[in-house]
């Protein structure tokens, strides 16, 4: 009896190891190296195809977060100023069209999503810390934020290995526009404060669109030869 | 952000030529989908409508346009004095002037479009329309929050396969994406939504949104025609596009011989079925098993009832097994009738003496010094058959030993006396032949009330008394407990049936040579009840000894329980005592007390002598039993 409680125990934690492995192992849990081997290439394509899937996701995540907020918060109290609020990545130059997005090299194309992306880090880290400060979090909210942080950071470092693999050898510097509306965020006021929460929002969700688009368009380009 | 929105309220409540070109502020409303309106009251117009933006959009993310109503009165409107200006914000600042629309034309009447020059996404825009110069709508949007595409083109169909039934078949509808939407390039991404109907209906059945542009439709009837229409809209978005042109499918009619209608639910067999086989059932749950239906449809209802009693009792009248049966529930107390009731009640547990003898009422009343002694005796001191309850009406009742449970009871005409009795009877394991009526004169008599003394000196008399119930404890027990109360003197001396006392008192005095030294000591400790013999052997042993010590307690004590009998008596009683001594006489079971002495012990009257033997000496009559009061006069001189 002792003999094979001892053997089963080895054989579930055996298992145990092995599925902490397999599944701690990818970290967009795709099968990106079946080999196993360390420096494995993983296609372009099905890099482009994961980052669109993330940043589609990120966007339906961040429309729905503006909508629900809107419909709890923003009734009422008459948030009309979003049209002249800016967000703090208006600064990065950007395409504003398609002939814009068009004509710009890919490769400027991916570091100005990279910049996006990483300048939506810290305020997508402190969304998430105050809204759950909220009073009555709403769950809605609080876990669309969680998940969007989250993959925001999937999708930086997915963008980083296309990046690297498109361009490879090229270290840009790490440019990014920074946020500082995090003292708007805690203000007293509820009012100010509601509609700091709101713009921020509504920028996330632009900015969620606009790097949905561009890489879109960089993976028909890339991957389809501009035949999606 | 303050100044703006400063600005803003001004120029609104301002009316002024001077917007056109002029710092004006942008307007600042809400959504596009919600027209936020703050309407110049109007000038210049008679109307009570207003130009109202209806809707802004976008088909394709490249360029937009924006529509809105016409005023009601269009005769009284110029028609060209509506305007529209937008502003948008470049980087971060607004540009300072509002700029009118470029194309007021290409996009139809009573609207504005804005080419793909004029065009940026994900730039705010403000808009507002003007009537005369003055202002009456403003929105603000941004170009990808109003994307609606076109709708899709070119659809077609294409017959996949038919069943074998050949009822149904699946069709695969393709279509074009709107052309202007450029999804070749990624720039937009569509999702389609389907829906189809049988061409005489008038509800549209809808599919899931699809990403491709063809899709399959399953399960459409031959026989009939469908039309099907696609409407699209961008990935992400709330809002769908136009729907396309109808397409009209027409599906090949199959032979004649093609099988008939659907199979429809045969409800109607259904409920005959059923409606027969519950019958069916009901008929045989009434006439098989009768009884357990009736039980089940109609439970009986529980009628009173008394555990354990059964109702014929109740009827026939049968009171007292109903009392006895109920005498086991908490709180009920029959009546207590006059005939034999509280003796019925005396319990008498002869089997088993050693159980009698713990916690006997006698070493309640006594110390626990005494406890040892009525241990030793296992004898039952059970007096609760005695009618000691002495009373001078007590019944005189005929008394048999063995049925000494049911001993008459003495007539309780006053309430001491019944007092009395429910003390007697509470104490059960007295000694029978002393101690109730010791116990019951001090109540009765305005003596002093000592009846522990008396028990003690009943319970000594009964130690003198105990090795001979010891060597017989059964036999002998069966008499000795109880007696019935025969007479209650009218002195107050309580009369005792004989019953077989012979043989108790025949023990007694026959153990009692063993028990002579203690003669002495019980002389001088005054207990109270002597058999005769004893008296008598105690007498010849120690002649003058008795004479000092029966002197001693003979009337000098305070505490002596004397009745009338006893005062008229005590004195010849010595000579009583005399005459019986000597003889065995046969004594009567039971003895009236005479004379209550404490804290010695009782004196009996002697019971009939054949011969008065006087005996002034004697002070003390001892006889084995009771004797009764007229015996006790014919001994006494």
């Amino acid at each position: 009896m002792d003999s094979k409680w001892t053997l089963r125990k080895a054989g579930s934690l055996l298992l145990l190891l092995l599925s902490n492995l397999l599944l701690c192992k990818g970290t967009a849990s795709l099968p990106i190296c079946p080999n196993g081997a360390a420096n494995c290439q993983v296609s372009l394509r099905d890099l482009f195809e994961r980052a669109v899937i993330l940043s589609h996701y990120i966007h339906n995540l961040s429309s729905e977060m503006f909508n629900e907020f809107d419909k709890r918060y923003a009734q009422g109290r008459g948030f009309i100023t979003k049209a002249i609020n800016s967000c703090h990545t208006s600064s990065l130059p950007t395409p504003e069209d398609k002939e814009q997005a068009q004509q710009i090299h890919h490769e400027d194309l991916l570091r100005v999503v990279l910049r996006v992306l990483r300048s939506w880090n810290t305020p997508l880290y402190h969304l998430v810390s105050e809204v759950r400060g909220m009073q009555e979090a709403p769950d809605a909210i609080l876990s669309r934020a969680i998940e969007i942080e989250e993959q925001n950071r999937r999708l930086l470092e997915g963008m980083e290995k296309i990046v690297g693999q498109v361009h490879p050898g090229i270290k840009e510097n790490e440019v990014y526009s920074v946020w500082s509306g995090l003292p708007s965020l805690q203000m007293a006021d509820e009012d100010a404060r509601l509609f700091a929460f709101y713009n921020l929002l509504h920028c996330l969700r632009r900015d969620s669109h606009k790097i949905d688009n561009y890489l879109k368009l960089l993976k028909c380009r890339i991957i389809y030869d501009s035949n999606c | 952000m303050d100044l703006w929105q400063l600005l803003l309220t001004v120029a609104l409540a301002g009316s002024s030529d001077a917007f056109s070109g002029s710092e004006a502020t942008p307007a600042t409303l809400g959504r596009e989908s919600k027209s936020l309106h703050r309407v110049h009251p109007g000038l210049g117009t008679n109307s009570s409508w207003k130009p109202k933006f209806t809707k802004c959009r976008s088909p394709e993310l490249e360029t937009f346009s924006c529509h809105w109503t016409d005023g009601v009165h269009h005769g009284l409107t110029s028609p060209g004095s509506v305007q529209l200006f937008y502003i948008r914000r470049s980087t971060q600042e607004w540009t300072q002037e509002w700029k009118e629309c470029p194309d007021y034309v290409s996009a139809g009447e009573n609207s504005c479009y804005f080419n793909s020059s004029y065009t940026s996404i994900w730039i705010p825009y403000c808009i507002k329309l003007t009537n005369n110069g003055g202002t009456v709508d403003q929105k603000c949007f941004s170009v990808e929050e109003i994307v609606q595409p076109d709708p899709p083109i070119s659809l077609n169909w294409t017959l996949l396969n038919i069943s074998l039934t050949g009822i149904h078949a699946d069709i695969q509808v393709r279509w074009e994406p709107p052309p202007n939407a450029d999804v070749q390039k990624g720039w937009i991404v569509l999702e389609y939504e389907l829906q189809y109907k049988e061409v005489n209906e008038t509800q549209w059945k809808v599919m899931d949104p699809v990403l491709s542009t063809s899709v399959p439709v399953y399960s459409l009837r031959l026989d009939k025609d469908y039309e099907v229409r696609v409407r699209s809209r961008q990935r992400n978005s709330e809002k769908y596009g136009e729907f396309s042109e109808v397409l009209s499918v027409t599906l090949p009619q199959m032979s004649p011989f093609a099988c008939e209608e659907d199979f429809q639910f045969p409800w109607f067999l259904i409920i005959i079925f059923g409606i027969f086989g519950l019958t069916a059932m009901l008929f045989v749950f009434i006439f098989s098993k009768q009884q357990r239906i009736k039980m089940l449809i109609l439970p009986p209802v529980p009628v009173p009832k008394i555990k354990g009693i059964d109702p014929d009792l109740l009827k026939e009248g049968k009171l007292e097994e109903v009392n006895t049966i109920l005498a086991i529930h908490d709180g009920y107390k029959p009546e207590f009738f006059n005939d034999d009731s509280w003796v019925e009640f005396i319990e008498l547990d002869i089997d088993d003496p050693d159980e009698k003898t713990e916690g006997s009422d006698t070493d309640r009343l006594l110390s626990n010094n005494h406890e040892k002694s009525l241990t030793i005796l296992g004898a039952k001191d059970d007096d609760s058959g005695r009618t000691s309850c002495y009373e001078p009406d007590l019944l005189e009742t005929d008394f048999k030993g063995d049925e000494i449970s049911e001993a008459a009871q003495p007539q309780r005409s006053e309430g001491e006396a019944d007092l009395l009795c429910l003390d007697q009877k509470n104490q059960r394991d007295l000694p029978y032949q002393d101690i109730s009526p010791a116990a019951q004169q001090p109540h009765v008599v305005p003596a002093e009330d000592k009846p522990r003394s008396l028990l003690a000196g009943e319970i000594e008399s009964t130690l003198q008394a105990a090795p001979s119930q010891l060597s017989n404890p059964n036999s002998l027990a069966n008499i000795d407990f109880y007696a019935q109360v025969s007479d209650i003197t009218p002195a107050g001396s309580v009369v005792l049936s004989p019953g077989q006392k012979n043989k108790a008192g025949n023990s007694q005095c026959d153990a009692h040579p063993e028990v002579s030294p203690l003669c002495q000591a019980n002389f001088l400790m005054d207990n109270a009840y002597f058999c005769e013999a004893d008296a008598k052997k105690c007498i010849t042993t120690a002649p003058q000894v008795e004479r000092e010590s029966r002197a001693v307690p003979s009337f000098n004590q305070e505490d002596i329980y004397i009745t009338t009998e006893s005062l008229t008596t005590t004195a010849g009683r010595s000579g009583a005592v005399a005459a019986t001594s000597g003889s065995e006489v046969p004594v009567p079971d039971y003895t009236s007390i005479h004379l209550v002495q404490s804290p010695q012990g009782l004196v009996l009257n002697t019971a009939p002598l054949p011969v008065p033997v006087p005996l002034p000496d004697k002070e003390f009559l001892s006889s084995c039993g009771y004797v009764s009061t007229d015996q006790l006069n014919k001994i006494m001189p």
